[in-house]
């Protein structure tokens, strides 16, 4: 326990629900229409008393657009981690539990799908599907799925070894029971850490594909988008880049504080 | 602290004097005390052992004498190491600068640890590791570094050193990689080897050769060495004096004999009790518990084996063959096969103690593995009660492994670390749905009993408990189907001396009580004189030799179980017989190419039911 | 002979895979390379005839085929977007995109491995905190954002380097060092954190085996046990992560290239997804997924080098 009070823990954490609860609450006090009027006589306005961010090129508050745009970004990184999980769990956990000709096959695909840029991936599918917020979900959850199949699977390899799973064997347990009640237990641990840093990433990546034009589109706000839409106004107002670059460096760095700290946990545990 | 009795170095000669040294590791709330108030010293030309249990600070003792505690965050409280130098002068290593230690460490002071495997930096050759110490200290070039080399490696008796000084050390064996380590540590030339626990990890044939290489290594350099074990046996044969420590403090000192034949503290009686010691059963027929503290003799449980009775035969094995596949090729295919276990073949009978006792990569493990397929035999018949095992459809295997379980050795990886320990013990329950939910609680609850846990433990994770407990709990298991046969693979290797002797009572009583057969799997040849009813030698895959256990110890015929049980130190300094062979041996290894046909296993039988594997037969044992 | 063999036929084979995973993507997914050619609103005759002259109504397997046959031969098509044979284009581009690619893992490696192994010898103390927390930051920003920071600061700014435009390495070779310094030091500033605290782990473990603790109790200084005995174990699996994050490299390129203007691979595969020239967008992924996949190949080889244990197998 005394683990979790260190100051990186507790910095951590602290992000992360803070830009959860942002993400949560934001839009119920900040109606839609709040964050998208354009204060015409207000553009490029500086960070002052009345707009505590600043405003961009149309006027608008970047106060209220980062904070929804928190929900945005947010959940599109949640579904994309989960849709990932969705196809890399079960495929790992099955090549690493039967091994043989199925495990061959499988890994020679997921490694082959390594050598896809992750990112380059993510924008190809995008692409091909045409650029919208599912679409960029699915593409960033596929492009995910491999390396963490590959990570499950490394997992199941070293728990099944395990002479717990073997005495269970011995015990008379079939293979769900083997699976369900001894396997996943045990390498839930490193994949929840994991998925905070996919969460992670999946936030930088949101925020690329969106710079790109392949991710959200407008009148949609996510931070990615604001970071793009800031580019041709980078010498006059630098803060409409540095607001929402603030934002995601900030949420990435709560997650990536936290996966550390979860890590710390999980890992002396086996002794 | 109790007074020794005038000891054979004189003090003002001591080599090493060590006064009421005081360890600590981190400070404040967290802070913990490795050693207190030891006090000890050695002198040159004498071998001092340091013995004691896990947690007793003997290593943190050695790591001090290096001032290498430092490194793993302890630092000396009080207390002073004094030090004589080759020079003449003495002085204080407690207290001396960190630098000046380092220019002693490996030049004055030697230390070899304990696990030869990682003791090797393993991307540096070995020439490179036996030169960069004398390089340092001796400022010598390199080719006489070499030479120096070339001396030490011949030294330590490894064959063809320069050839191996080329190698890396994951192409040396274990014992060799022991002897480089010993020759790194002796290349300066030091007054003091500290040698912390050095033949823990080697098979026990390896183990009497690296005793007597430090042996004679101590003679022919007059050095002194301060000898770190558990192993009461090992001090027997090695201490000229012995420290005794619990806890981190001295317990007891004195001259090797006194301490076996009149040890004063309760502590030191208690570690002499619970070892078994090779040739104790001389004269017995049956098995017997261990002793322990107790003035009155213990009770022996009655077994309810009956004799020659060829109905009462458990388990009988016929030719039992496991191979492993050798891997390579892009398509991975088999490119040669580990023969594991070659053509054994034996019997069990109801509630007997078959021991299948051997070195590392014998087989012994594979057998026990192979008879609950849980790992897939080649070929072979195993009859367990009427079935034949090895060729159960899945459905009938699983009614069979109601019958059959096993205890495995590491008693921290063979329990679900996320599930509480009832529902641990009560999994082979609800697995063969022997019972309501109520009646298998209460059937778990007797099982704690039975292994005397509190049941309190009930509801514990296994974090919790220590490693003596929760190979309790995986006894508890493994019997709670009432199984008629029970494989024990090294099930008290991991655990401490005295934890060691009451596990094996206790697997004795419930022999007794509950007629199990016991498929007994060690390396430990004292342990399984004491619990077996009938011993098998195995070796690279065959039995060499079987038989009753008094047979094959007090009467053995095979070479290989000869040097096995000349091999095995006594614990009893009267009887000492460290001698050195011929230095270090290669072993023979058990991969052959696909199309090799091993000739089968064909025995002798010098005497009733005692059998001798025949030369032919292609045990490739030699010498 | 054989394990040389060996490789050669698992290359050929991953190499066919991608080449399939790549067809895929961009042909069973919608998107009809003739409507984007002319347009939706076009003559629907119209469309028909150009899908029958581009063979997009023969099957899969045949244009596949088609394909893969092109390229073997050399001719990689023609893009819709630049009106060129793929082939030009694609020598031009990867050059450039070599030139930033190399330059950021050398400035990566360079800065990371000394910190790395500093942050680990002082472990838990100041200097460990300072790398390790300005390690974890680096790596949370997108690497577009050190990107836009750098122009701010080092174009617009202080202007000592350009914020666009890309240079010839054959022609001008310092011309086109001076072009690529900011896209190289934007990818390379995450590289680095990520490199930092690898190095740093790896070097904590290393630190905590037993043949360390053999080599202090042999008297070797510690400045010979961290920057020899250590490091030589350590450079092995850094640099198999280094290798793994040429992958992400290649992915970061887009971004980072598009938002420098400068004229690379990544800016390329952009330009040919914005506008869905398909031919384009199959050439630029199979080329890039070609290459990371080589790169990987080319550090495990290296680490058969590196790493003795690996060799005899």
């Amino acid at each position: 326990m005394k683990r979790l009070l260190t100051i990186k823990a507790l910095i951590g954490f602290a992000l992360v629900a803070m830009v959860l609860g942002v993400a949560i609450f934001a839009p119920i006090f900040i109606p839609e229409e709040a964050a998208n009027r354009m204060h015409m006589t207000a553009r490029l306005k500086s960070p002052s008393g009345l707009y505590w961010l600043g405003t961009d090129q149309l006027g608008r508050d970047l106060l209220f657009r980062v904070m929804r745009g928190a929900r945005t970004s947010l959940s599109i990184a949640v579904s994309a981690v989960l849709i990932s999980l969705l196809l890399g769990l079960p495929l790992g956990l099955i090549a690493g539990f039967y091994r043989g000709a199925i495990d061959n096959v499988l890994m020679r695909l997921v490694d082959t799908l390594l050598s896809f840029p992750v990112l380059l991936l993510a924008l190809v599918i995008s692409a091909m599907l045409g650029p919208s917020i599912p679409n960029a979900i699915i593409a960033i959850g596929v492009a995910f799925a491999p390396f963490l199949a590959r990570v499950v699977r490394g997992e199941v390899l070293r728990v099944v070894q395990m002479p717990y799973v073997e005495a269970a064997r011995a015990a008379g347990a079939r293979d769900q029971r083997l699976i369900v009640r001894h396997i996943l237990p045990n390498i839930m641990p490193p994949i929840i850490v994991q998925a905070t840093i996919s969460l992670a990433f999946a936030i930088l990546a949101e925020a690329g594909l969106s710079f790109l034009g392949l991710g959200t589109q407008p009148p949609q706000s996510s931070w990615g988008l604001m970071i793009q839409a800031s580019r041709d106004y980078l010498d006059v107002a630098p803060w409409t880049a540095l607001v929402p670059g603030a934002a995601v460096a900030l949420t990435v760095l709560g997650l990536n504080m936290s996966g550390d700290i979860l890590r710390d946990i999980f890992d002396p545990r086996s002794k | 602290m109790m007074d020794a009795l005038p000891t054979p170095a004189d003090v003002q000669e001591a080599l090493v004097s060590v006064e009421h040294l005081r360890v600590e590791f981190g400070a404040g709330e967290a802070m913990v005390v490795g050693v207190d108030d030891v006090s000890f010293s050695v002198g040159p030309g004498e071998t001092l052992c340091v013995v004691g249990e896990s947690g007793s600070g003997k290593s943190v003792t050695s790591l001090s004498l290096m001032r290498l505690v430092e490194f793993g965050g302890g630092r000396i409280a009080t207390g002073s190491i004094t030090f004589k130098r080759v020079a003449g002068d003495s002085l204080d290593i407690a207290k001396v600068d960190p630098e000046f230690m380092r220019s002693l460490r490996g030049a004055e002071i030697g230390m070899i640890f304990q696990e030869p495997m990682t003791s090797l930096n393993p991307v540096f050759t070995i020439e490179r590791q036996l030169t960069d110490g004398l390089r340092a200290h001796l400022g010598l070039s390199a080719a006489a570094a070499r030479t120096r080399a070339l001396e030490l490696m011949n030294n330590v008796r490894i064959p063809e050193p320069e050839r191996r000084l080329k190698q890396y050390p994951h192409e040396l064996s274990g014992g060799m990689r022991q002897r480089v380590v010993i020759a790194m540590a002796m290349a300066c030339k030091p007054r003091l080897l500290i040698a912390d626990e050095p033949t823990t990890a080697l098979d026990v044939t390896i183990q009497a050769e690296i005793l007597a290489l430090i042996d004679r290594l101590k003679r022919d350099n007059g050095m002194a060495v301060l000898f770190i074990t558990h192993d009461m046996a090992v001090v027997a044969q090695m201490a000229d004096r012995v420290v005794v420590m619990h806890r981190g403090r001295i317990v007891e000192e004195g001259p090797v004999r006194q301490i076996f034949e009149s040890p004063r503290a309760d502590y030191t009686r208690m570690l002499l009790s619970a070892v078994p010691k090779l040739g104790e059963m001389r004269g017995k027929t049956a098995p017997e518990a261990m002793q322990g503290l107790s003035a009155q003799p213990r009770a022996q449980p009655a077994s309810r084996a009956k004799k020659d009775d060829i109905n009462d035969i458990l388990l009988e094995v016929r030719n039992l063959t496991t191979r492993f596949p050798v891997k390579g090729g892009v398509f991975r295919r088999t490119v040669a096969n580990v023969h594991a276990v070659e053509d054994v073949s034996f019997s069990i009978r109801v509630g007997e103690t078959l021991a299948l006792v051997g070195e590392s990569g014998c087989g012994k493990s594979t057998t026990g593995r192979s008879i609950l397929r849980l790992t897939e035999a080649h070929s072979g018949e195993v009859w367990l009660d009427g079935w034949e095992v090895l060729k159960l459809p899945p459905v009938d295997l699983r009614r069979a492994r109601r019958e059959m379980q096993m205890v495995f050795q590491d008693p921290f990886a063979s329990l679900n670390p996320y599930r509480r320990l009832r529902d641990q013990v009560a999994e082979p329950l609800e697995n063969f749905g022997l019972g309501s939910r109520s009646e298998i609680d209460e059937r778990v609850a007797t099982l704690f009993d039975r292994v005397e846990l509190p049941r309190s433990f009930l509801k514990r994770f296994p974090h919790e408990l220590s490693g003596g407990q929760r190979q309790r709990i995986a006894i508890a298991r493994a019997i709670a189907t009432h199984p008629k046969l029970v494989i024990a693979d090294e099930a008290v290797s991991a655990l401490d001396v005295s934890v060691q002797a009451q596990v094996l009572n206790l697997l004795m009583d419930l022999q007794a009580d509950l007629g199990l057969s016991y498929l007994f799997i060690s390396h430990d040849m004292a342990v399984v004189e004491r619990i077996s009813h009938k011993v098998g030698v195995m070796y690279l895959g065959r039995i060499v030799e079987f038989g009753p256990r008094a047979a094959v110890f007090e009467d053995p015929r095979h070479g290989y179980t000869k040097s096995l049980l000349s091999a095995v130190p006594i614990a009893d300094p009267r009887k000492r017989r460290i001698h050195e062979a011929q230095g270090a041996r290669t072993m023979a290894s058990p991969i052959f190419p696909l199309n090799y046909q091993p000739a089968p296993s064909l025995y002798d039988e010098v005497s009733p039911g005692h059998l001798v594997l025949r030369p032919e037969a292609g045990s490739l044992w030699s010498g | 002979m054989t394990y040389v063999l060996n490789r050669l036929l698992s290359i050929l084979l991953t190499l066919f895979l991608i080449s399939v995973i790549t067809f895929a993507v961009t042909t069973i997914l919608p998107g009809d390379v003739a409507t984007m050619i002319m347009g939706t609103q076009s003559n629907p005759e119209a469309l028909a005839g150009l899908r029958k002259s581009l063979g997009l109504n023969d099957p899969l397997l045949v244009q596949y085929g088609r394909w893969i046959y092109g390229m073997a031969t050399g001719d990689w098509g023609h893009s819709l977007v630049f009106k060129v044979a793929i082939s030009e284009l694609l020598i031009q581009k990867i050059k450039a995109s070599a030139l930033i690619v190399v330059m950021s893992m050398a400035i990566a490696l360079a800065c990371a491995v000394p910190l790395g192994v500093w942050a680990a010898v002082h472990r838990d103390r100041w200097q460990d905190g300072v790398a390790s927390t300005s390690a974890l930051v680096g790596v949370s920003l997108p690497d577009f954002f050190w990107g836009i920071m750098m122009i701010l600061l080092f174009a617009r700014a202080l202007g000592w380097f350009p914020s666009s435009g890309f240079a010839d390495p054959a022609t001008n070779p310092g011309l086109a060092v001076w072009h690529a310094c900011l896209p190289a030091f934007a990818l390379g500033l995450g590289l680095m954190a990520h490199l930092t605290r690898m190095t740093r782990s790896t070097m904590t473990g290393i630190l905590g085996q037993e043949y360390i603790r053999v080599g202090r109790a042999k008297g070797l200084s510690e400045r010979v046990i961290v920057w020899r005995y250590a490091l030589a174990n350590a450079i092995g699996p850094v640099m198999t992560v280094a290798g793994l994050q040429i992958g992400y490299l290649f992915g970061s390129i887009i971004v980072v290239e598009t938002l420098f203007n400068y004229t690379g691979m990544g800016w390329l595969t952009y330009q040919a997804l914005l506008n869905r020239d398909i031919p384009l967008i199959q050439a630029t992924v199979f080329v890039i997924a070609a290459v990371v996949m080589l790169t990987n190949l080319v550090v495990d080889l290296l680490y058969l080098y590196v790493d003795p244990r690996v060799r005899l197998q």
